[in-house]
């Protein structure tokens, strides 16, 4: 994944990257936009044509659809792990918002929330007084990245798991991992603070958020991070009873975890050694969280979530388990506006309650 | 925008309002992303793109088209390989994908009945609860609808078994061009009344009629199906292979065939493990009573071994036989991989002429220069030589290509073959589709196109055209 530099003659894409389509049209199935629409328009399919005309100029700079399109995609990769021509879909979408979202073309309340994210004194703060785990830095040992807004939203989960793998350092000076930013629009920023974070947390970086994961592996590289599930592998103890019985418990993957780093095993091994798993109908569809997307598009957020919950609350369950913070919240939101009695919670702190 | 509109306002108005407003869309980008499908090269932009909702709207839309002239260009998942669904005189494409329900699965009489645009995975998952599978199972079957199915007459891995979608449609709802919605054959085996035209729209390619609805006949899920590979030195040897198989009294339900360079291209994308010095593949599977089974894999083995197969691999499980055929159907998009343009064919020989074909063709690639890859149907003498270009603006090698494959389509021809298995003509293979035909045929094709579509809207410049 090489750096998105535009090329000299102005075009916003990595040519290698965009050729790669071949419009077999596989990925439609896996998309839940198209699901949504039946639209080719809303389709990745679609979507990567949209990008070629606004390249070759054959679609002006400023035209409807193509603006449109680049933000009502979830940007969850599902299209990647059934393309068999190997495209790179979340590498591309990244180009395009970069191109997209330049400027004023970015939704207020992303600007928002990075420019809330660009404060990571503020974080640093936050997370004390919200009682966020922290040990004192030790260089030599894997390290806790601490989620800019999980650290305040989430407190717990950090402390869960520190008391999981008490070997974790949890220095409280650590940046934002640039997910957020590269996500919406800007991708070179976000490679940036990855870099940094990797200097400031220079050894293995454990990370609660599959989203986090995925970015920073994509610029540091795979083997210097470990998604919590990933990391936690055979180490897990306990049991979650409910009254008397075993704990019914489903996932919901992060899409990111599973399409970008295809880690969707490692938490359902984790989920069927302390509770009884029950596997999802759509388990590894998105929910609509999607980053910011539930605050950039909350109507769409909840089109996508509708079906999700349907299934939960089908399903008998107790617990649905999400991977990562924005799909927690979105979950927790979900369910409490049914008013339903499953809860969601974060695998920190079930496996954290398994153990006792 | 389109250069000039060709759709009349208030023609765009009532289209709306038969429609509903967010069905018509008419915005540069929306009908750009309509302008082509998974054919590679042939694109053109339509002036409209509608989704009705019911046969009732498609027939209201079509009335309107045949009396302004507007072409209409009906579009299921627009996953097919023949430009079939390209508007290449612009109009409205008429997306179905509104009509997306399954009405019925009968199990007494072990057929199902879907609106057009149910996927083909969709109708298999809905007929599975009661012991039942759909047959036909084209490489696009997650995405494909039933209805572009029947439109292309698909066929698929299972098909020397099996037969293709012409073996199961039993009946069509279908609007003609001039409006008139005509149900045709219906739920039964035997029904002989009048011609039948539920197998001439089968494969009509969206020239005759829109198909609104669909009735399939399906089959008891066989207990347990099993694939295997077998490795051959050279493709000859697999084509020999092929026919002792088949002479052993054993129809396998696969029996596919990869040369080096699809094996290569595969292999890099699934990571199987295949073979890295032999020539050629065949992917064999068979299913039924498991008894049966291990007697079909039995015989299989012992043809391939006195073929002189180099070594012989069967799945241990579903999983793994499901990964073979997995990669067997990604072929096509892995061999993608290997360079930015990929440009497939689907010809078919007499079986017994597979190998020979398959000669032909590397010496029609050598003579153009030009890199060509070759997989296909080895059970139906299906083949699908697919060309490999570094790049989509290498005009120079298009133009090579182009004259390769029209010698792979001479010598398909002469080997007493066609030009098309079961991809269809659609746009791509027009040109080429009088010498597989001859004139007296493509008249009487002509004609039956008028007695449908006496105002020439529907499709044009496809078949009949």
């Amino acid at each position: 994944m090489t750096g998105a530099k535009a090329a000299p003659t102005g075009s916003i894409f990595d040519p290698g990257l965009l050729s790669r389509c071949i419009s077999c049209g596989f990925c439609l199935a896996a998309c839940p936009t198209y699901a949504l629409t039946g639209d080719e328009t809303s389709s990745p399919r679609g979507r990567i044509a949209l990008m070629r005309a606004l390249d070759s100029g054959t679609l002006p700079p400023g035209d409807p659809t193509v603006a449109e399109q680049s933000s009502f995609c979830l940007g969850c990769r599902a299209c990647e792990p059934v393309c068999p021509a190997g495209v790179q879909y979340g590498e591309l979408l990244e180009q395009w918002r970069g191109y997209q979202w330049a400027g004023r073309g970015r939704p207020l309340i992303v600007r928002l929330l990075i420019f809330a994210a660009e404060r990571s004194w503020a974080h640093r703060i936050a997370g004390r007084l919200r009682g966020a785990a922290r040990t004192p830095e030790a260089a030599s040992r894997p390290a806790l990245m601490l989620g800019c807004f999980e650290r305040s939203l989430y407190p717990k989960v950090s402390r869960s798991a520190l008391a999981l793998a008490p070997e974790l350092a949890v220095p409280s000076r650590q940046g934002c991992c640039g997910a957020l930013h590269a996500h919406n629009g800007e991708p070179e920023r976000g490679k940036q603070l990855a870099v940094q974070l990797g200097a400031a947390l220079p050894g293995q970086i454990v990370t609660t958020s599959g989203g986090c994961a995925a970015h920073l592996s994509a610029v540091l590289g795979r083997d210097r991070v470990a998604e919590l599930s990933e990391y936690l592998q055979g180490r897990v103890t306990g049991q979650v009873l409910v009254g008397n019985r075993l704990a019914r418990v489903a996932l919901q993957d992060s899409c990111h975890l599973r399409n970008g780093l295809g880690v969707w095993r490692e938490p359902r091994a984790l989920l069927s050694a302390v509770a009884e798993y029950v596997e999802l109908p759509g388990a590894g569809r998105c929910c609509g969280a999607a980053g910011t997307y539930s605050l950039v598009r909350p109507r769409d957020s909840r089109r996508v979530l509708d079906p999700k919950l349907d299934a939960i609350e089908a399903a008998g369950i107790d617990y649905v388990v999400a991977v990562n913070p924005g799909c927690l919240r979105q979950l927790q939101q979900g369910l409490r506006r049914r008013k339903s009695p499953v809860r969601a919670v974060h695998i920190a702190d079930l496996l954290r309650l398994a153990a006792g | 925008m389109p250069d000039e509109l060709r759709i009349p306002q208030p023609v765009l108005t009532e289209l709306r309002a038969i429609a509903g407003p967010g069905n018509l869309r008419l915005a540069a980008g929306e009908l750009a992303v309509y302008a082509g499908d998974a054919t590679p090269l042939i694109r053109a932009m339509p002036d409209a793109v509608i989704a009705p909702a019911d046969a009732e709207q498609v027939a209201r839309i079509l009335r309107l088209a045949t009396e302004h002239r507007i072409p209409v260009v009906p579009r299921g998942a627009g996953s097919n390989l023949c430009a079939g669904t390209v508007p290449v005189n612009g109009g409205i494409v008429l997306s179905t994908v509104r009509m997306n329900r399954i009405l019925e699965v009968a199990p007494d009489e072990m057929l199902a009945r879907a609106e057009t645009a149910v996927t083909t995975q969709a109708l298999n998952d809905a007929a599975a609860p009661h012991g039942l599978f759909y047959p036909p199972d084209p490489g696009s079957h997650t995405v494909s609808t039933i209805g572009g199915n029947v439109a292309t007459c698909a066929g698929g891995l299972r098909g020397l078994k099996y037969g293709v979608t012409r073996n199961y449609v039993l009946g069509l709802t279908v609007v003609l061009p001039t409006g008139e919605i005509v149900r045709t054959g219906g739920r039964l085996w035997k029904d002989v009344a009048g011609y039948d035209l539920t197998r001439l729209i089968t494969g009509s390619e969206g020239t005759l009629g829109v198909i609104t609805e669909v009735t399939v006949a399906l089959l008891p899920d066989p207990v347990t199906s099993r694939t295997g590979l077998a490795y051959f030195g050279s493709l000859a040897q697999a084509g020999r292979a092929v026919a002792g198989i088949l002479a052993a009294g054993v129809i396998p339900s696969t029996l596919e065939f990869l040369d080096r360079k699809c094996m290569d291209a595969v292999e890099q994308y699934a990571h199987l493990g295949l073979h890295s010095d032999a020539g050629a593949l065949l992917l064999f599977g068979d299913d039924g009573d498991e008894a049966v089974v291990a007697r079909s894999f039995e015989r299989i083995a012992a043809a391939c071994m006195e073929s002189g197969a180099m070594a012989i691999q069967t799945a241990g499980d579903i999983t793994e036989s499901e990964a073979l055929l997995t990669a067997r159907r990604c072929t096509l998009p892995a061999l993608s991989r290997l360079g930015s343009l990929t440009i497939l064919e689907d010809a078919s020989v007499p079986r017994p002429r597979l190998a020979e074909m398959v000669a032909r063709i590397d010496a029609i690639a050598a003579r153009h220069q030009v890199t060509m890859a070759t997989f296909g149907h080895a059970g139906d003498g299906n083949l699908h030589p697919t060309c490999v270009l570094e790049s989509a603006s290498d005009t120079d090698g298009i133009a090579r290509a182009e004259r390769a494959f029209a010698d792979v389509f001479d010598t398909a021809i002469e080997l007493g073959g066609t030009i098309t298995g079961e991809h269809g003509v659609g746009a791509a293979k027009l040109p080429y589709l009088a010498r597989r035909l001859g004139t007296g045929q493509m008249d009487l094709i002509r004609r039956i196109k008028t007695a449908f579509d006496p105002a020439g809207i529907l499709n044009p410049g496809k078949l009949g055209s």
